[in-house]
């Protein structure tokens, strides 16, 4: 490759941003920002949602948004890129700065066939100009993304899956072989196989062709494992900049700390996770004190006096904690304490007195040309009172369809469902009844938080609505009865007259959870509920499942993707493969000795730990 | 992933929907107080006068039976805004409980209630009013009806799609795995989220049967002769366009003026709340 030679005959670094501040109208976004990307280096910029991440992505790329104005200076090989005019940056966007977005399926013109993606950005480079060498080229490019079947080229966006589309993608983001790649979250609508598959990818791509990459991502795990630099950013500020190997050893700030230790961890299952209390705030309401005052342990008045701004702590290292010398030595021991593990003692295998049995349950959907399509296809399961199990499976694998047939929003096709002694297959030939006793025995969790929950409904309405529902309610709920559901999942009684809009998702989740418990159920089937939330916030929510079980003698049925979360709640789980269950058994041993091949793909996914844990 | 706060711009009304109410307002104002503001009597004839240009004492002239143009304007304000309330009102009623049964319940329901829409919508809206009309006779009130029910189709389309977008979120699922009834998911649950949907239509939907209803008063089919109603007054003084053509021009304006006024303010309702 030619253009490598030339590239590196350059110096100093590709990428330098200073002082960028993103504002919409006059609301900051962001604090001013410093970045600089070495050539051929990877950098991640990890945050939360609210964080400014994409915005910074899009700044760096000039495509704000209608109404967003950044300010600062951003100089790519000496080009001053917030300069340019509309017509110059075009020429840059593609050839220099690529960008890769988080949807591949929005990403791509669902029009044009897959190839000609990556063809219409040949078109304008003389030596592509004959449709053959165009042709030929376009299928080298998608080789170098690990697709070899010739025939997808051919096929339109909608006939391809997300990992395939994404790949398309990144081909045609390289197409004109860029300096620098952004890549916004790239993994994140995929499944966990695939993610990391793209992931790898990406690297490969990256090291081969000494291109720079910006890695956008809230995930820490994946950042630390992907990229040799780390910037964290939170409501709009640096926080903590660092190589990823010493900012993973020892963290210089405490949020970045808070990050790591409430990650859940795959391998072990904790007596309790360690949350960060709070919610991410807003940037213009963090404006003048440190972003992360209200959920820091270390917070003094300091901290409150004007917004700290990064200052250099090592040779590489910066971090925005005007406190951090003082409280290292607190900091480091936090994170070299050895994880303490709760273990399990495993239930007999006893499977008689059953809560929820599922027996052979089949249920399709009528596709195209009322072609069936088989979602779940002779399922068996059952849930023992007082048992957490989880159900693990990748999107299209039929674990929501199996938990909607549970709680009767679905009839199975076949197949038998017995809750509590009740057979519920089919909830509309129940007596009421019966079906009145499985309502209050079964309920749901879902996965969205802001749509959980009826935007025109105060918490207190819809909780009243739900205390209604349950089992020999004559009066009307009372406020003590709403305090006391609210209580229970940890908010204040005051949350009664908020309105959904007014809270953030981890409480809206939270009343959501609330809603469900009004009836006293027996069990909640929990439709991947965390994994919508910021990581620092999922901690909080899953302690709070944690702690229900304890009180409520709850059964749970918790549905995810993320193996870590199920680690950490399910005593037993399923694995759900196109359909069908493919292996079962006490989560300890099916995570540490998969036997069937896709567990093991699931298992192998999980980004690694760079720093060995003290057995 | 930043969702960029909204903007306190956006949440401003603009001029041009301020001047649109004000308009609608002045109107609402001469129908409720018409015989207080009015001038003069809109009834009396004075055949001896006939039509006059504007003057002093008839700001907006004489009619050709000699009434005072400016009366019969303030006047007709009524016929013109009470049809198309009654209109707007009904098609409301009939599309929003059409349109959630169809919508929730799917099914065959859904098929019959569409179907219905279909047939109702191959049907020219002002032809059917003017062959009932003409048929059926009964004037005003009957073309009044007639269009409410022709309005509803539309409009049942309309709730229905809102509906089937409401009805997959979790927390109508939620609702359902409480047991909360039907009626109450429909009317409590699902109606309130899609209400403002609902009344932007409503409004729009007043604006097009105060054209219509004037279009048939015009053909004579609306209101009694005699009546000050704008439409009629097109009709009425057609032949004096040049000796006052300000009694055809004012009725003409303020038609114009109404419906015009109503569909900005259903545009900025749709836009401000809907979306």
């Amino acid at each position: 490759m030619k253009t490598v030679v030339a590239r590196a005959g350059q110096e100093g670094p590709l990428l330098t941003v200073e002082g960028l501040a993103i504002a919409h109208g006059a609301v900051p976004i962001t604090t001013p920002l410093d970045i600089v990307v070495e050539r051929g280096d990877a950098i991640a910029i990890v945050g939360e949602s609210g964080s400014g991440k994409s915005l910074m992505a899009r700044a760096i790329a000039g495509l704000l948004p209608p109404g967003i104005v950044a300010t600062g200076a951003v100089t790519l090989d000496g080009i001053p890129l917030m300069r340019l005019a509309e017509r110059e940056f075009r020429k840059i966007r593609g050839s220099r700065v690529s960008m890769l977005m988080q949807n591949p399926f929005t990403m791509l013109n669902p029009l044009m066939r897959s190839g000609d993606h990556v063809d219409e950005m040949l078109r304008d480079r003389p030596e592509f100009v004959s449709r053959a060498a165009r042709a030929q080229e376009v299928k080298r490019r998608l080789a170098e993304v690990g697709i070899v079947d010739e025939d997808v080229a051919r096929r339109m966006p909608f006939q391809l899956s997300g990992g395939m589309c994404q790949r398309v993608a990144l081909a045609a983001a390289l197409a004109r072989d860029p300096d620098l790649l952004i890549a916004d979250e790239p993994s994140t609508a995929l499944d966990a196989t695939t993610q990391a598959e793209i992931i790898k990818l990406l690297r490969r791509v990256q090291r081969e062709r000494h291109m720079s990459l910006i890695l956008i991502t809230h995930n820490l795990r994946l950042a630390f494992s992907t990229c040799r630099r780390i910037y964290v950013l939170y409501a709009g500020s640096m926080l903590e900049v660092g190589d990823a190997a010493t900012v993973e050893r020892r963290p210089f700030h405490p949020y970045t700390l808070g990050l790591l230790r409430s990650e859940p961890p795959v391998d072990v299952r904790m007596p309790r996770l360690v949350p960060i209390r709070g919610s991410v705030p807003r940037a213009a309401d963090v404006a003048d004190s440190c972003g992360f005052a209200d959920r820091c342990d270390w917070v003094t008045n300091v901290c409150r006096t004007g917004k700290p701004s990064l200052a250099a702590r090592d040779a590489n290292r910066f971090t925005a904690c005007i406190r951090q010398e003082e409280i290292q030595g607190e900091l480091d021991a936090l994170r070299m304490a050895a994880h303490s593990f709760a273990p399990i003692t495993p239930r007999r295998e006893a499977t008689t007195g059953a809560l929820v049995r599922v027996d052979a349950l089949v249920k399709t959907f009528l596709g195209r040309r009322s072609r069936p399509i088989c979602a779940i296809n002779g399922v068996s399961l059952h849930i023992m009172p007082g048992e957490s199990v989880g159900l693990v499976g990748e999107s299209g694998s039929g674990k929501t369809t199996l938990a909607r047939c549970l709680v009767g929003l679905e009839t199975p096709t076949a197949g038998d469902i017995l809750i509590d002694g009740i057979a519920a297959t089919d909830f509309a030939a129940m007596t009421k009844a019966d079906r009145g006793r499985i309502r209050r025995a079964i309920q749901m969790i879902f996965q969205d938080p802001y749509s959980t929950l009826n935007p025109r409904h105060s918490v207190g309405q819809a909780l009243g609505e739900a205390l209604g529902a349950s089992a020999g309610a004559t009066s009307p709920a009372t406020p003590e009865r709403i305090a006391s559901l609210l209580a229970d999942v940890g908010l204040p009684a005051a949350y009664a007259t908020r309105r959904p809009e007014s809270l953030s998702g981890g409480e809206r989740q939270r009343i959501a959870i609330a809603r469900a418990l009004a009836v006293k159920p027996a069990i909640l089937v929990c439709d991947e509920p965390v994994s919508a939330l910021d990581v620092s916030v999922q901690a909080q929510v899953l302690n709070l499942f944690r702690r229900l079980q304890a009180e409520h003698a709850l059964s749970y049925l918790f549905i995810t993707h993320d193996l870590a979360v199920v680690r950490q709640i399910a005593e037993r789980i399923y694995v759900l493969y196109l359909g069908e269950i493919v292996e079962e058994g006490p989560t300890e041993s099916v995570i540490s000795n998969p036997r069937h091949p896709y567990t093991r793909r699931l298992v192998e996914s999980i980004p690694r730990s760079l720093i060995q844990r003290a057995p | 992933m930043s969702a960029p706060a909204i903007s306190e711009t956006r949440r401003r009304v603009p001029i041009v929907i301020l001047i649109a109410a004000l308009i609608v307002t002045a109107m609402v104002i001469c129908a409720i107080l018409g015989e207080k503001i009015a001038p003069d009597s809109p009834f009396l004839q004075r055949l001896g006068v006939g039509d006059t240009p504007p003057s002093p004492v008839h700001v907006a002239g004489t009619d050709l039976l000699g009434r005072d143009v400016l009366s019969r304007v303030i006047y007709g304000a009524r016929t013109a805004l009470v049809g198309p309330v009654v209109v707007a009102a009904g098609a409301f009623a009939i599309a929003t409980l059409l349109g959630l049964l169809s919508g929730y319940l799917g099914g065959l329901v859904d098929s019959a209630i569409m179907r219905w829409v279909d047939f109702m919508f191959a049907l020219p809206g002002p032809l059917v009013a003017i062959v009932v009309v003409g048929v059926v006779g009964g004037g005003y009130w009957t073309a009044v009806l007639v269009l409410a029910v022709l309005f509803s189709a539309p409009d049942t389309r309309i709730v229905r799609s809102a509906v089937l977008e409401q009805r997959p979120l979790p927390y109508i699922d939620a609702a359902r795995t409480l047991g909360i009834s039907r009626t109450r998911i429909l009317f409590v649950h699902i109606l309130p989220n899609i209400a403002p949907i609902i009344l932007a239509y409503v409004v729009l939907d007043f604006a097009f049967a105060l054209v219509n209803l004037a279009g048939l008063s015009f053909l004579g089919l609306g209101v009694e002769p005699g009546t000050p109603d704008w439409g009629r007054m097109l009709f009425e003084n057609r032949s004096i366009l040049f000796s006052n053509p300000v009694a055809l021009l004012l009725p003409a304006v303020m038609i114009i003026l109404t419906a015009v006024s109503m569909n900005l303010i259903g545009d900025w309702l749709y836009e401000r709340f809907a979306k």
